[in-house]
């Protein structure tokens, strides 16, 4: 069928959302809440006039002669306000984020120039002389969970979008509460139990969920020389490590290149044969490797670098750290930090 | 046609837990006439004639809705009562079930068997612990009558009839929601379509009728749909629960012809203002309605906004809020956006946020210390909720403060 999107008329299947026929005649609409597989109009960002309605484009489908506007005052005050909101239940600590320069929210926040002025936040740092009971009001509830092996939970970062509960194959996620209440967390806020397959953390977009480490011991070790650390690369990783750095965090675009930047000695990629001894490839680098070598076991530090995040679960004498594509674009973004003298670590 | 009563003909003359008083003054003719002499589609055409409208606040045709289940090729369909009613300041469903039960499970049987529905689900408050025992015993009652069960009254037909209790939600009144919440999920509401006559309980046509609309439908049966279209207004006729509160004389629920103005209402119903009184505005429809200054009390109320000169307002659900000027406007501006900040799902962000933010600047406009960057906010908020939200909860939330900031200048 054929619709107008912007005044010009597109081809369009059946049963498509408009989300997506824009998105594949390059025409950008912002989300936060909508994914390939999820589209549910939570955050009403991707919001477009249709026929002169505001409608959100992920969950609305096409039809035929319908005529869509993507860019107009009313769409645009609709985002910003949106995102203010948002914006205000969230702000405060973006500077020592673990997830700045990596999270969706705050690049919309800028894309839209979004200032929080219009209300008290609810999260993060408080400041300025306000009520003290108002602030009590706008402290709601925050769940902090680092007791479970492979993902930190901290809901005061989180906006609602449901990729998590969505995305996960258990069902460990839910809404709790209600209203301005809401909450994403486990049934009766027990402690996450779960196979830990990682998916929450790849799909979340701002610090909610994040991968569960000792980010300071691991600079520590990378940065000290007389460790010799070495990175286990897992099939497939490559390409998700320069596809998380590739968003402005830096041009470089060979792996070892940036491996070796971060302080690591040795780089063993594994191959997709590989697959099933893993483990053995992991422990002969303190065995065999170190006495081939003539290196002292307990001066080696083995970093398996995997989107396979229960592997943190499993670490041991042979494996000292596991590594998601996430937090090697960290280490990444805070080495460039240090090199352009933004921060001291 | 004033005197004309559908629904609370019988009100406090019976005993509503008892089915032979019931039956004493005609009940269950309904159900009679149309096992021995109609068809399921005859029964839904005669809705369709009596232009019988929802009476939970949408408006929506009851005999669409009614036919295009019917008319879905699917074999499995359901049949729902709302009777989840937490609309602040509305109390009229729970008052049919208290007076008259049986009216009620008659015109549920008679509206599932003619949309082919196998099965009937009754949806309550999970607060009314009262009317939930009241009409257990009148399913009890009825069973044993043959009235539903199998081979109703020695027909072909069957249906089964299963109370539903809620957990007491604002926004499971709305049909998607409540169908969520029967299914054992969160109850929030679904994006639509599909709609629920297309698509809704365990992805069958389901149609989802106020009990007040249903309680109509045995008269309809009765008298016919003709005779009911003749009552009240041209555009959404009948007659409808009115309930009225604040500072008339005699608060309560009163039956009335639709196109009745607020102001007759007030004065002859209600009995007027109180003494030493002085009308300050009327809020229509609970705590989502817009609020009516004493110059606009002529409207009429009806379910669409009427065309031409006649003045209409729709009435919601019914409930009317009389707001004399010794009223603290602080006091209802916290309990209209506490409510809806509470009763928010939750799920979509303007909602989610701008409902907390819209409590927020109340409280600060009660205790005086409110900016005009809050005034500026409000705006913006009101905008979203209008603009913007998953579900008309949003929309609802912003009527009644949206009309303080318009009609009542609450900022001077």
């Amino acid at each position: 069928m054929e619709i107008k999107i912007n005044n010009k008329i597109y081809e369009a299947k059946e049963g498509e959302g408009i989300f997506k026929v824009c998105k594949n005649n390059g025409i950008k609409i912002p989300t936060l809440c909508s994914s390939k597989e999820f589209q549910e109009g939570l955050c009403r960002i991707c919001v477009v006039e249709i026929n002169g309605k505001l409608m959100t484009s992920c969950n609305t489908k096409v039809a035929e002669g319908m005529e869509i506007i993507t860019e107009s005052e009313n769409i645009d005050k609709a985002r910003r306000i949106n995102l203010e909101l948002l914006w205000a239940d969230h702000a405060g600590k973006c500077a020592t984020c673990k997830k700045n320069r990596m999270c969706k929210l705050q690049s919309l926040a800028e894309e839209y120039k979004i200032e929080n002025f219009h209300f008290i936040p609810r999260k993060g740092e408080i400041t300025g002389q306000e009520e003290l009971d108002l602030i009590r009001d706008n402290w709601t509830r925050v769940v902090v969970e680092n007791e479970n092996p492979c993902i930190s939970r901290n809901s005061e970062f989180c906006v609602e979008c449901r990729k998590c509960i969505n995305v996960c194959p258990e069902k460990a996620f839910g809404f709790n509460h209600r209203g301005s209440d809401i909450v994403v967390g486990t049934p009766y806020e027990k402690v996450l139990d779960c196979s830990f397959c990682g998916e929450c953390v790849r799909v979340c977009p701002t610090a909610s969920l994040m991968d569960q480490n000792n980010y300071g011991e691991i600079v520590e070790t990378l940065d000290d020389l007389k460790k010799f650390s070495v990175a286990v690369l897992d099939f497939g990783i490559e390409e998700k490590i320069l596809e998380q750095i590739k968003i402005g965090i830096s041009p470089e675009k060979d792996l070892n290149k940036l491996l070796i930047n971060l302080g690591f000695e040795k780089i063993i990629s594994l191959s997709e044969k590989d697959k099933d001894n893993e483990d053995e490839i992991i422990k002969q680098i303190k065995t065999d490797y170190a006495k081939q070598e003539k290196i002292n076991p307990a001066d080696i530090a083995v970093f398996f670098i995997s989107s396979k995040i229960y592997k943190k679960k499993n670490k041991n004498e042979f494996l000292d750290y596991v590594l998601s594509e996430r937090e090697v674009a960290r280490l990444v973004r805070d080495k460039e930090k240090i090199k352009t003298g933004k921060i001291r670590l | 046609m004033k005197d004309i009563k559908i629904i609370t003909e019988h009100w406090g003359k019976i005993d509503p837990l008892k089915i032979e008083d019931y039956l004493g003054v005609g009940g269950y003719e309904a159900l009679g006439k149309f096992i021995s002499k109609m068809k399921p589609e005859e029964v839904v055409e005669e809705i369709k004639k009596s232009g019988l409208c929802g009476r939970g606040g949408a408006g929506f045709s009851t005999g669409n809705k009614l036919e295009s289940v019917a008319n879905n090729p699917k074999a499995e369909k359901y049949f729902i009562c709302n009777l989840e009613e937490s609309e602040p300041g509305t109390y009229k469903d729970r008052l049919i079930v208290d007076n008259n039960p049986h009216l009620l499970l008659e015109g549920i049987i008679i509206s599932a068997l003619s949309i082919g529905a196998k099965r009937a689900y009754i949806y309550i408050n999970g607060n009314f612990e009262k009317q939930k025992e009241i009409l257990e015993r009148a399913i009890e009652q009825a069973k044993e009558k043959k009235y539903w069960g199998e081979n109703i009254l020695g027909s072909e037909y069957n249906l089964e009839i299963e109370i539903f209790s809620g957990a007491g939600a604002y926004i499971c009144g709305e049909e998607t929601a409540l169908i969520n919440s029967i299914k054992g999920n969160r109850g929030e509401p679904k994006y639509r379509p599909p709609y629920p006559t297309q698509a809704g309980l365990f992805g069958c046509p389901t149609a989802v009728n106020n009990a007040e609309t249903i309680s109509n439908i045995p008269w309809i049966i009765l008298q016919g749909g003709k005779e009911y279209a003749k009552i009240g207004a041209k555009n959404s006729p009948g007659t409808k629960l009115f309930i009225l509160s604040g500072a008339v004389k005699n608060p309560g629920v009163y039956e009335a012809p639709t196109g009745i103005t607020v102001k007759e209402l007030i004065e002859e119903y209600a009995g007027g203002i109180q003494k030493g009184k002085e009308f300050w505005f009327a809020q229509i429809g609970g705590a989502c309605g817009k609020l009516f200054l004493e110059k606009e009390l002529d409207a009429k109320l009806n379910f669409s906004v009427g065309t031409g000169r006649d003045l209409s307002v729709q009435m919601g659900s019914g409930s009317i809020l009389v707001v004399d000027k010794s009223v603290n406007i602080h006091d209802l501006l916290i309990s209209w956006t506490d409510f809806f900040r509470r009763e928010s799902c939750g799920k979509c962000v303007p909602c989610r946020e701008g409902t907390f933010r819209l409590w927020e600047i109340a409280k600060r406009f009660r205790d005086n210390k409110i900016s005009d960057r809050d005034k500026e906010a409000v705006k913006d908020i009101l905008w979203t909720l209008n603009n913007t939200t998953f579900c008309p909860l949003g929309k609802f939330s912003a009527t009644a403060f949206q009309d303080a900031v318009e009609k009542l200048k609450i900022w001077k």
